[in-house]
């Protein structure tokens, strides 16, 4: 097994809200290798951002603060580095991109403005040389026109098109580490195809790690090399693309597949939503979150929390039942 | 771009004209008014009015020719003062006001905008607490008491600061202060809430993303969208000093248009009065103006219409 | 401002009803929601800032201040004293009422006592005399209490309530007064009972003026909102063109006229319109602008959900929807707007005021009362006193307003809160 780049251990964060302490991220950990689309999967608010923006030292603080874990990448652990250090490693070897380009584009800047500082910044270039990079990039990301549209504003762009310039800005410097937080939400799933194809095509090229965040389980499917599975800020599961999907093996992903719709599949078939609601994040049960609209929890799942541990078929999995052989009931 | 400019000039023209004839109609009108033939004027002065405002034809004649006057700016001769056209009045008190207002501007802009960015910056703390109490005094005090209260403390008490006079940087450095501020305080409180609603926003979240320090973030990225809400004040800021600046040259005894437009009131010089308010409209306009062009400047998603 | 959220179910149960009657208890259901509910949650919110809280006990104290001064045992607020009395400082020797005229002092109590014998007096040829003669004395005793009477002479035209409550004063307290603890202006006058009738003036002229503004802007504002199309347009016109004249040299212009002595005597005070009337109409004039906007802002948006359709289809017409159900549910907002209002009219009051133009004497404002401190400031001495306590009352006033204003600005609008 190679070494990974990026290793996440017992991750813990929390918000104080109005409403009590929202433990956002419970106990995660995971690897990253090289050159691999590690996929995030799981249901709104489960804790996927926050992981990440956790990893990048950008979780809002106040109401957020980390309290625990270590995230090692070539030896320094993030989350105790100084600001400085970490702003120096953010962009350049670490890059992010978000949801929604429309607001993650600065409206009053020129694209121009936006791409050279990185570039400025981390690597030194002058204007002029950082103007071509910019140049080279956009059009690298599709971007027809690139060396005039460079002096448009966010507003003149298609929200596609933004979130192609964010790849762009994201991508300038090389990083080893991409994270993409729902780049394709916010999108037309024309586009969407597209910007999924343009991101794993430049990984290739730039041969570098992804973390691709999405509740899309599609997506997943087309792009990822290996998926985590979150609830409640925790990891329940954790396998190879392929393995996940022939052979899920908590509960939770089981209702997220079923819940998922799928192209081919027969329209009349029924989507199965998972039943219920998430839980409170304020007040989290001392057993398994799930355990709620679980079919198959049993006693233990609502006293314990299940560990983390081997997964048949290889990966990690938190779950009391073997799925494939327990009986299902309806869910309390 | 450039219809906007032909469309708020014919707007101001508009405004002033309709000033112009409510003030015009008032004045000539009312009865026991300034034109009322029993009133004991001086006898050049009557003679000067009566010549300028063809008092012995009909009202409309008199209306068209005033306005022709007007148009032409020429305010035509004072009521009180002899031998003292409204125009020379004018002209010597504007660069008394002008100055004033655009020192109390600066400092209040100075200080309203650091004090309001230090504050969001360092949200929730004793700076914080401190400078929006100070904002708060700031605004709810008069700026009359405020330099009522200058004057006792740094004039008379202390004598920090000269007693009245104009033209030295030290002479106009308290009553500017006085007047600007209130509006310091206003603007501290406006960029306050603009900043940390700019700081939640997800494009300054970006920008951390991308590695930048934290001094770039804030003067780079989220200032200008901070500084739009202080922006769009400063249309209702320049009406405010306008008036501010009468209270303030009369406690300070400055020559300023202010002080005239003060007397002009007090002494029933209605023709002073008169162009005065076409003037301050006329300030009012253009102020205005020039703060639409910045903020469509600042703000490139705005289109000038 | 809350949305009305009807509940699927709630809809579902009445669909049995006709339709008329279904509307009628939407609309009942409505104007719960967005009423009481709301309010009560914002007076909630409220309390927990105890900024506003503390802000709004003072307004509460000041207001009842102002209201019962009449009955505060003060000096006379008019009366001079050249000799003994010019520029006291604070001082705390306690004194009485008391007039001295030619030579002779008198308290107010034996004044009263030497008014009413006369009067009894009057009274009692009045019981004698013919029927003409009669109504000669009766005019005779009317005119003494105009201008005779003892109490015209301590305070400027008391009021009906003014009156009766000075009589209770004086039963309470008798002559005794409190003494000088502000100190004494220019003429002697005692500057406590100064800042008393000066705050009676000056927050009825901020209530008053902003009531009157209240009245336009609102009935403005929702008329424009609620008729839409081309009047909206043009009512919105105008008030655009309103915005750009600099009211307040428009407004002294207006005052420098109005108050030319022949207007004055011959067209307003016939009429019984006085300096402080058009004043108010004046201040109220200029301050609708704003409210107007936020008004029409606020019904156009509300004009567009159920409860009006409700409120149309059962029947009522365009005036009565606007006046009993969209105003109260733009009080929110309004209310808010006029705790920001008064401050502003009291403000400009003592504005206008301090520059001679606004009350004038010897009526009283705070306005006034600082100017009256700036004019006698000299190099030579300063009579602190006059300016700090009329700058500090009105300033912690105004001060009191803002703070209430914004602390109920955020509890009915919690989104703004934390800012
Ligand atoms: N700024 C914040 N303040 C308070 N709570 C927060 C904040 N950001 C996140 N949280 C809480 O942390 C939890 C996890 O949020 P997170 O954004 O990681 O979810 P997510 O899995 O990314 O969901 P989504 O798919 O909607 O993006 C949520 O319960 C949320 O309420
Ligand atoms: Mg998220």
């Amino acid at each position: 097994m190679p070494e990974p780049l990026l290793r996440v251990e017992n991750l813990r964060v929390e918000f104080k809200t109005d409403d009590g302490l929202v433990q956002a991220v419970n106990d995660v950990s995971f690897d990253l290798f090289p050159g691999e689309t590690l996929g995030i999967v799981g249901e709104s608010g489960s804790g996927k951002s926050v992981t990440n923006l956790a990893i990048m030292g950008l979780v809002p603080r106040p109401p957020g603060r980390v309290v625990a874990g270590r995230a090692l990448y070539h030896g320094k652990d993030l989350l105790q580095l100084p600001e400085r250090e970490l702003s120096d490693l953010r962009g350049k070897k670490i890059a992010m991109i978000f949801q929604d380009p429309m607001t993650a584009l600065n409206p009053f800047l020129t694209i121009a403005e936006q791409l050279t500082e990185v570039t400025q910044l981390h690597l030194g270039y002058s204007h002029q040389q950082a103007i071509s990079h910019a140049i080279t990039m956009l059009e690298k990301v599709g971007i027809p026109g690139a060396a005039q549209r460079l002096w448009d504003y966010p507003h003149q762009f298609s929200g596609g098109m933004q979130q192609r310039v964010m790849i762009a800005m994201a991508l300038s410097c090389k990083p080893d580490i991409l994270i993409a937080d729902e780049p394709t939400t916010a999108l037309d799933v024309t586009i969407q195809a597209q910007i999924l194809e343009l991101l794993r095509n430049l990984q290739t090229e730039l041969n570098m790690s992804v973390i691709l965040i999405t509740h899309d389980l599609g997506v997943v499917a087309q792009v990822c090399h290996r998926v985590i599975v979150m609830y409640a800020g925790r990891i329940v599961e954790e396998a190879t693309a392929n393995s996940l999907f022939a052979d899920p093996r908590h509960p939770y992903t089981l209702g997220l597949m079923q819940s998922a719709p799928r192209l081919d599949h027969a329209r009349a078939e029924r989507l199965h939503a998972i039943e219920g609601q998430p839980p409170d994040m304020t007040q989290l049960p001392a057993g398994c979150a799930f355990a709620p609209r679980c079919p198959f929890a049993v006693e233990e799942s609502w006293h314990q929390q299940p560990p983390l541990a081997g997964r048949p078929g290889g990966g990690r999995l938190a779950c009391f039942v073997d799925i494939t052989k327990a009986p299902r009931k309806a869910a309390r | 771009m450039l219809w906007y400019l032909v469309k708020r000039i014919i707007w101001m023209a508009g405004t002033l004209w309709v000033v112009f004839t409510l003030t015009w109609f008032l004045m000539r009108a009312v009865p026991g008014g300034p034109f009322d033939a029993e009133k004991k004027i001086p006898e050049e002065i009557r003679r000067n009015i009566e010549a300028r405002y063809k008092l012995d034809q009909p009202l409309h004649v008199q209306y068209l020719d005033n306005l022709a006057h007007v148009i032409r700016l020429d305010f035509g001769p004072s009521f009180k003062l002899l031998d003292y056209p409204v125009n020379r009045v004018i002209a010597e008190g504007f660069p008394v006001s002008a100055s004033l207002g655009v020192f109390a501007m600066i400092f209040a802009l100075t200080l309203g905008l650091t004090a309001g960015v230090a504050s969001a910056i360092g949200r929730r703390t004793a700076y914080d607490y401190g400078f929006m109490a100070l904002a708060t005094v700031g605004v709810a005090v008069p700026n009359f008491v405020l330099a009522s209260l200058a004057i006792v403390l740094f004039v008379f008490y202390l004598g920090w600061f000269p007693a009245a006079g104009w033209g030295t940087l030290r002479q106009i450095a308290l009553p500017a202060i006085c007047l600007g501020a209130p509006f310091a305080g206003y603007i501290a409180r406006l960029t306050r809430t603009g900043m940390l609603e700019v700081l939640g926003q997800d494009y300054i979240r970006t920008a951390y993303a991308k590695g930048l320090r934290h001094r770039r973030v804030i003067v780079r990225h989220a200032l200008r969208g901070a500084i739009l809400p202080v922006v769009s004040y400063l249309g209702p800021a320049v009406a405010a000093i306008l008036t501010g600046s009468i209270v303030i040259e009369r406690i300070f005894a400055l020559p300023g248009l202010g002080i005239h437009f003060i007397e002009a009131a007090t002494q029933r010089d209605y023709t002073l009065a008169m162009g005065m308010v076409l003037v301050y409209t006329f300030l009012l306009f253009v102020m205005n103006t020039l703060v639409d062009l910045s903020y469509g400047l600042i703000d490139p998603r705005v289109k000038l219409k | 401002m809350a949305h009305v959220e009807t509940k699927p179910e709630t809809q579902a149960a009445r669909s049995d009803l006709p339709p008329a009657d279904r509307y009628a208890s939407l609309l009942e259901e409505a104007r719960k929601l967005h009423g009481v509910s709301h309010m009560q949650d914002a007076w909630r919110r409220l309390r927990r800032n105890w900024a506003a809280m503390a802000s709004l006990a003072f307004l509460v104290l000041m207001s009842v201040a102002a209201v019962l001064t009449p009955l505060v045992p003060l000096q006379s607020p008019i009366l001079q004293d050249l000799e003994n009395r010019q520029f006291l400082p604070p001082n705390a020797s306690s004194r009485t009422l008391q007039l001295t005229s030619d030579g002779e002092t008198k308290t107010l109590t034996q004044l009263l006592a030497e008014f009413r014998q006369e009067i009894e007096r009057l009274e009692q040829d009045a019981r004698t005399a013919s029927p003409e003669e009669r109504v000669k004395i009766q005019e005779e005793i009317d005119a003494r209490y105009a201008v005779e009477h003892p109490y015209q002479k301590f305070w400027h035209q008391p009021d009906w309530l003014a009156w009766r409550l000075t009589d209770l004063r004086i039963i309470l307290f008798g002559d005794w007064c409190l003494p000088s603890l502000c100190g004494a202006d220019a003429l002697g006058r005692d500057l406590l009972a100064r800042l008393f009738w000066g705050g009676r003036v000056s927050l009825v002229v901020g209530v008053v003026a902003t009531l009157v503004s209240l009245l336009i802007g609102v009935s403005y504002g929702a008329t424009a909102g609620f008729l839409g199309g081309w009047v909206d347009d043009v009512m919105m016109r105008i008030v655009d063109v309103l915005y750009s004249v600099p009211f307040l040299f428009v407004v002294i212009f207006l005052i420098t006229i109005l108050t030319e002595e022949t207007i004055k005597t011959e067209y307003l005070e016939p009429y019984g319109i006085d300096q402080i009337m058009i004043f108010y109409v004046v201040i109220g004039a200029i301050y609708w602008l704003t409210m107007a906007r936020v008004v029409r802002g606020q019904v156009i948006s509300l004009k567009n959900e159920q409860f009006v359709d409700a409120a149309r289809v059962i029947g009522a017409g365009s005036f009565r929807i606007i006046f009993r159900h969209l105003i109260p549910n733009v009080m929110g907002i309004v209310i808010v707007y006029l705790t920001l209002t008064i401050p502003a009219v009291m403000l400009f009051e003592s504005f206008l005021s301090f520059l001679g133009l606004g009350i004038s004497p010897p009526d009283v404002s705070w306005g006034l009362l600082v100017n009256e401190g700036i004019q006698v400031i000299t190099p030579i001495k300063i009579y602190w006193w006059l300016v700090l306590f009329p700058s500090l009352t009105l300033t912690l006033t105004l001060f009191a307003l803002n703070f209430f204003g914004d602390g109920l600005r955020d509890a009915l609008d919690p989104k703004m809160k934390n800012r």
